[in-house]
């Protein structure tokens, strides 16, 4: 059934509807109107939730509750999800299937509370899968996804939203009855968990002859994610009607010379740059890559290979190199030969939430016919 | 104790007081409960992949939010509807200090946990097991000291070497291990090990020695290393037995004349034999390959008829043969080994005269040795020997290179002949040292060595330092100097960091002696607990079990957040012997240092009280965390467990409920 809702209240509801166990929360913007929802339709649902000091205890209480065998969830931004670092790694590593949606927002210093996506971005390498959504109505699907996903694969699971855009939009959304989401997700019941009837251990000390082999699993698991991650978004195509992309989403793709790449909700606003530039008869298409981590390397290699040039848009910095995104794609791009390979320019821009106007990104279409290379600053 | 809930196998030292606190709150507790343990001792040593220790449900997350990991545990089992009571256990930095936010968030949320933390302030440290330790009785393996041994240690007043028994051995498991290199000396330790380096306190001001531990020893600092150490007794042999005619298959003896101790000309002889000989029992048979007409074959046969009152009885073009059971008996007795790979220096070799262990060098040199301009080479394939040979040479004030080792692999030419396996080697350089003329420059040579007057010790600059993998560790305790040499560096045998509960004045590497150890009083974290107006806060000691388990009892039975606080020894970073870990448990009580007392639903009462509080003084004399303190500290240290106890009592009379403060 449609309503009309803002992005924040839709998560907590669509994630209520997911049944889970415990919930813990300290409230940063722009994702705090999520937990103050949760707490309010709390009485209706039943989910145990923990109003934690800080976002550490918040992923910490987490870690306790999934391993005694609970479905989890929680909900952070930027300084917060940082404070998490630490937890990610372990939680991931312990092989916890947490869910978590982030708020996009910058990173301090100085301090911002707008988008851009530099905070999740920064823990790509915790092992978590990280899934960005262009608008509500994909987050709310991506969301009852990700439980599935996680619990399926034993891997803990990131929706990444962008921080107001998103969070405080406003619009029509497809939510999905009691019945619907029971009906696709199945109750958590983990192979193992914290029982007094079994006692396990949980985050044994591992020393030099095991620890890389631990790793090693870790690194397969998550790579081989991927098969599970596709085929939980075709059930729930099937199941909800709703079209899916579960790695990357082409648009206008098929005769395209020229590719703008981009994540995040800043692909709704190249999707309008690529129709003007294609009223114009211009040989233009989009590229929005969904699922950052594991990284669809060779789906993002097939669309870009034999184009003549990219422009990745992306609103983070891997300070000292490049934009985090382009980087990546340029690594994807290694075994396509030197005549297929378009040329790449890597396009910062929207940082703290800095306005990109169509004009903008219809404009980087100029540079992309010179096929310039390197970074630019918009 | 009806089931055991906490397996043997757990790598904790002998006599460890947090490891006694696990065991029987967790026998108080029952098996009904789930585990959320802090990153700290009790963890290392306890969950080991792929072993652990634990018989009840256990989740180790982190170091900081274990009281929030908890908190879910507990969450959960609420919800799943699932049985078992959820349960915190942390070291006295995990709940006290850097876990401090996660606590105080659960306490105040009232979680329905109980909170239990051992306060025992230790973080132990530790030398490879490969380390060679000065002993009473010449050089030894770290591994092989035992308990009673008496080792050298460095007097830290007259700064002489002295003998101090050896009053523990720890196992501390796989560490990673660095390797520390001076001019003359090397040596493999863990990186919070201590070492005692020269402080320059600048012009006209007396320098002095500190302790500082390796991880922050730069290149350049002066360590303390040995340079001489004469115990000067030749060494007496035990009695072996001797073959004589008639024994079983006996028939003829060669007579020969076994000297009761060592001798210059015997420790030549042996040097000699270490270089280039052999011995066989069986075949009754001890050779030299000395070629004929070499200077070295003609000093040997002097030697050995001088020695043995013998003849060498057979001799070819390389070899020659003494065919004597006896003397193959003798000299296989001495330890020196058998093969060119297994040769080594027994540690006897370490104790006699330094005549005679010039000697044996020059014995060693003649064969397998040559000299380059003033400095001598000695080859050899066996490592432990150049190891103990570089040792030994330290012990005589001579100069010594570090062990120059390659492989030579296979099919590699040497003089017109490949190689048919692959072959290790090396070589050590040394030379006799040249007096420094002290008197003629006396300011400048003390300024770059500070001890170079004594007789026994003197500085080196640290050349580098660097990682070299993990390897098992041990540690050593020694009374009184807590201090021991080891590849002949002086070293300190244990260390312990500062935390929030270390108490006044007890010294630590990061609170030293030479501070005064720490200026602040012990962080009291029942009160704490208090003020959160949880619904139980209390201490209890591993001294009085009893108590322990009554506390862990009631504890259980309640419900919100109940936080037991437990003192538990760990006599390697409180310096006591590790047999005496309960007693000091109990006289810290017994003379006020440490109060048993519960506060119930707001309100203070004494669980163990003594008629009257004991002196102070011994529990603090017993311990060498307080040995640097002045009788000022010890009366401060006296008063401040009055004032406490008679302060508590006040509040016990008072009925003053801690519930209503909120």
């Amino acid at each position: 059934m449609k309503k009309i809702m803002e992005g924040s209240i839709a998560v907590a509801h669509v994630t209520a509807l997911c049944r889970p166990g415990v919930i813990a929360a300290y409230p940063i913007t722009p994702s705090t109107h999520i937990p103050e929802e949760l707490s309010r339709i709390q009485p209706q649902y039943g989910y145990e939730f923990v109003d934690v000091e800080s976002e550490l205890s918040a992923i910490s209480a987490l870690i306790g509750a999934s391993a005694a065998g609970s479905r989890t969830f929680t909900a952070t931004s930027s300084q917060g999800l940082l404070l998490m670092h630490e937890a990610l790694h372990n939680a991931a590593g312990m092989r916890l299937p947490l869910v978590m949606a982030v708020a996009n927002r910058a990173v301090s210093a100085p301090i911002n509370i707008w988008n851009d996506w530099q905070d999740s971005l920064s823990q790509r390498d915790t092992g978590w899968i990280q899934l960005y959504c262009k608008n509500n109505q994909e987050t709310v699907d991506t969301l009852i996804q990700a439980f599935k996903i996680a619990e399926a694969s034993l891997i803990p699971t990131m929706v990444c939203f962008d921080g107001f855009f998103l969070t405080h939009e406003i619009s029509p959304l497809e939510i999905p009855s009691q019945e619907e989401v029971d009906s696709f997700l199945p109750k958590f019941s983990p192979a193992s968990s914290l029982d007094i009837g079994n006692p396990l251990t949980f985050g044994a000390f591992v020393s030099p002859e095991h620890y890389q082999g631990l790793k090693e699993m870790q690194q397969e698991d998550l790579l081989s994610s991927v098969k599970t991650i596709k085929e939980v978004a075709a059930e729930f195509e099937k199941k909800f009607k709703r079209k899916q992309f579960p790695f990357v989403e082409e648009y206008c793709t098929e005769d395209a010379d020229y590719l703008f790449a981009t994540m995040g909700s800043l692909a709704e606003n190249a999707e309008r740059a690529v129709d003007s530039l294609r009223e114009k008869k211009e040989k233009v298409g989009l590229l929005r890559i969904k699922c950052f981590r594991p990284f669809p390397g060779k789906e993002i290699a097939g669309v870009l290979e034999g184009r003549k040039g990219i422009a990745v848009i992306e609103k983070d910095l891997s300070l000292g190199n490049e934009g985090i995104l382009a980087n990546e794609i340029k690594a994807a791009l290694c075994g396509v030969s030197e005549k297929k390979k378009p040329s790449l320019l890597d396009v910062i821009c929207g940082l703290g939430g800095k306005d990109v106007p169509l004009k903008v990104i219809a404009n980087l279409y100029q540079d992309l016919k010179k096929n310039r290379c390197g970074t630019i600053w918009v | 104790m009806e089931k055991e809930l906490y397996f043997k196998g757990h790598k904790s030292c002998p006599g460890c007081g947090p490891a006694i606190a696990i065991r029987n709150l967790l026998a108080g507790l029952g098996e009904d409960i789930i585990v959320s343990l802090a990153t700290g001792c009790m963890e290392v040593t306890s969950t080991k992949y792929p072993n652990s220790t634990w018989n009840v449900p256990l989740i180790h997350s982190l170091f900081e939010n274990t009281p929030a990991v908890a908190s879910g545990v507990s969450r959960a089992l609420k919800h799943e509807k699932k049985k078992g009571v959820s349960v915190c256990v942390g070291g006295d930095g995990g709940i006290y200090d850097i876990g401090f936010g996660a606590l105080s968030g659960a306490m105040e949320r009232n979680e329905d946990m109980v909170c239990i933390c051992y306060d025992n302030e230790c973080y132990a440290n530790c030398l490879s097991r490969s380390t060679l330790i000065m002993t009473e009785h010449g050089i030894k393996k770290i591994m092989e000291i035992k308990e009673g041994d008496k080792i050298y240690a460095f007097n830290q007043k007259t700064y002489r070497p002295i003998l101090k028994k050896c009053t523990g051995v720890f196992d501390n498991g796989e560490k990673p291990v660095f390797e520390l290199e001076t001019s003359h000396h090397s040596i493999k330790a863990t990186s919070n090990h201590p070492f005692l380096i020269l402080k320059r306190n600048g012009r006209g001001k007396q320098n002095t020695l500190i302790w500082k531990t390796l991880a922050k020893i730069n290149i350049g600092d002066e360590v303390v290393v040995l340079k001489n150490l004469e115990i000067a007794e030749s060494f007496r042999f035990k009695n072996i037995r001797l073959s004589k005619k008639g024994d079983y298959k006996v028939n003829k003896i060669n007579f020969i004349s076994i000297p009761e101790k060592s001798s210059p000309e015997l420790m030549e002889y042996l040097g000699m034999y270490v270089g280039d000989g052999w011995c066989r029992i069986k075949k009754a048979e001890t050779g030299f390959a000395l070629p004929e007409k070499s200077k070295e074959r003609k000093r040997l046969i002097w030697l050995h008829s001088r020695i043995f009152k013998n003849r060498v009885s057979r001799t070819d073009s390389n070899y020659l043969y003494i065919n004597s059971v006896n003397l193959a008996r003798f000299i296989d007795s001495m330890g020196f080994g058998h093969g060119a790979k297994n040769k080594t220096i027994p540690e006897w070799v370490f104790t006699i005269p330094k005549e005679e262990k010039k000697a044996f060098v020059r014995g060693l040199v003649s064969t397998d040795g040559y000299k380059v301009e003033n400095s001598f080479r000695f080859v050899s394939s066996s490592r432990d020997l150049l190891n103990r040979l570089r040792l030994l040479l330290q012990t005589m004030n001579y100069r010594v290179g570090k062990i120059h080792w390659r492989k030579t692999k296979k099919g590699t030419k040497i003089v017109y002949r490949n190689l048919l396996e692959d072959t290790e080697g090396g070589y050590i350089c040394f030379s006799e040292k040249k007096e420094w003329n002290i008197k003629k420059y006396p300011s400048q040579y003390t300024y770059q060595n500070f001890l170079i007057r004594n007789q026994y010790f003197e500085m080196e600059k640290v050349k580098y330092k660097k990682l070299i993998g993990t390897e098992p560790t041990l540690d050593l305790r020694v009374e009184g100097e807590h201090n021991f040499i080891a590849d002949g560096i002086v070293v300190h045998n244990t260390g312990v960091q500062r935390s929030g509960a270390t108490p006044f004045l007890a010294s630590t590497t990061t609170s030293p002696a030479e501070v005064g150890g720490k200026h602040e009083w012990k962080k009291n974290v029942a009160f704490i607990a208090t003020a959160h107006a949880v619904p139980y806060s209390a201490t209890a000691s591993i001294g009085f079990l009893p108590d322990f388990e009554k506390k862990l009892k009631k504890a259980k039975a309640m419900t919100g957040f109940r936080f037991i606080v437990v003192h538990a020894p760990c006599f390697l970073s409180w310096r006591f012997p590790n047999n005496q870990t309960v007693g000091v448990a109990r006289s810290a009580v017994e003379c006020g240092l440490w109060n048993l007392f519960e506060i119930e639903n707001g309100l203070f009462k004494f669980t163990y009280s003594p008629a009257e509080l004991k002196p102070v003084e011994p529990y603090l004399k017993l311990q060498g965390r307080y040995k640097h303190i002045s009788a000022e500290g010890t009366n401060e240290i006296q008063e401040h467990a009055k004032r406490v106890r008679e302060e508590l009592k006040k509040l016990e009379e008072s009925k003053i409920n801690f519930q209503y403060f909120l």
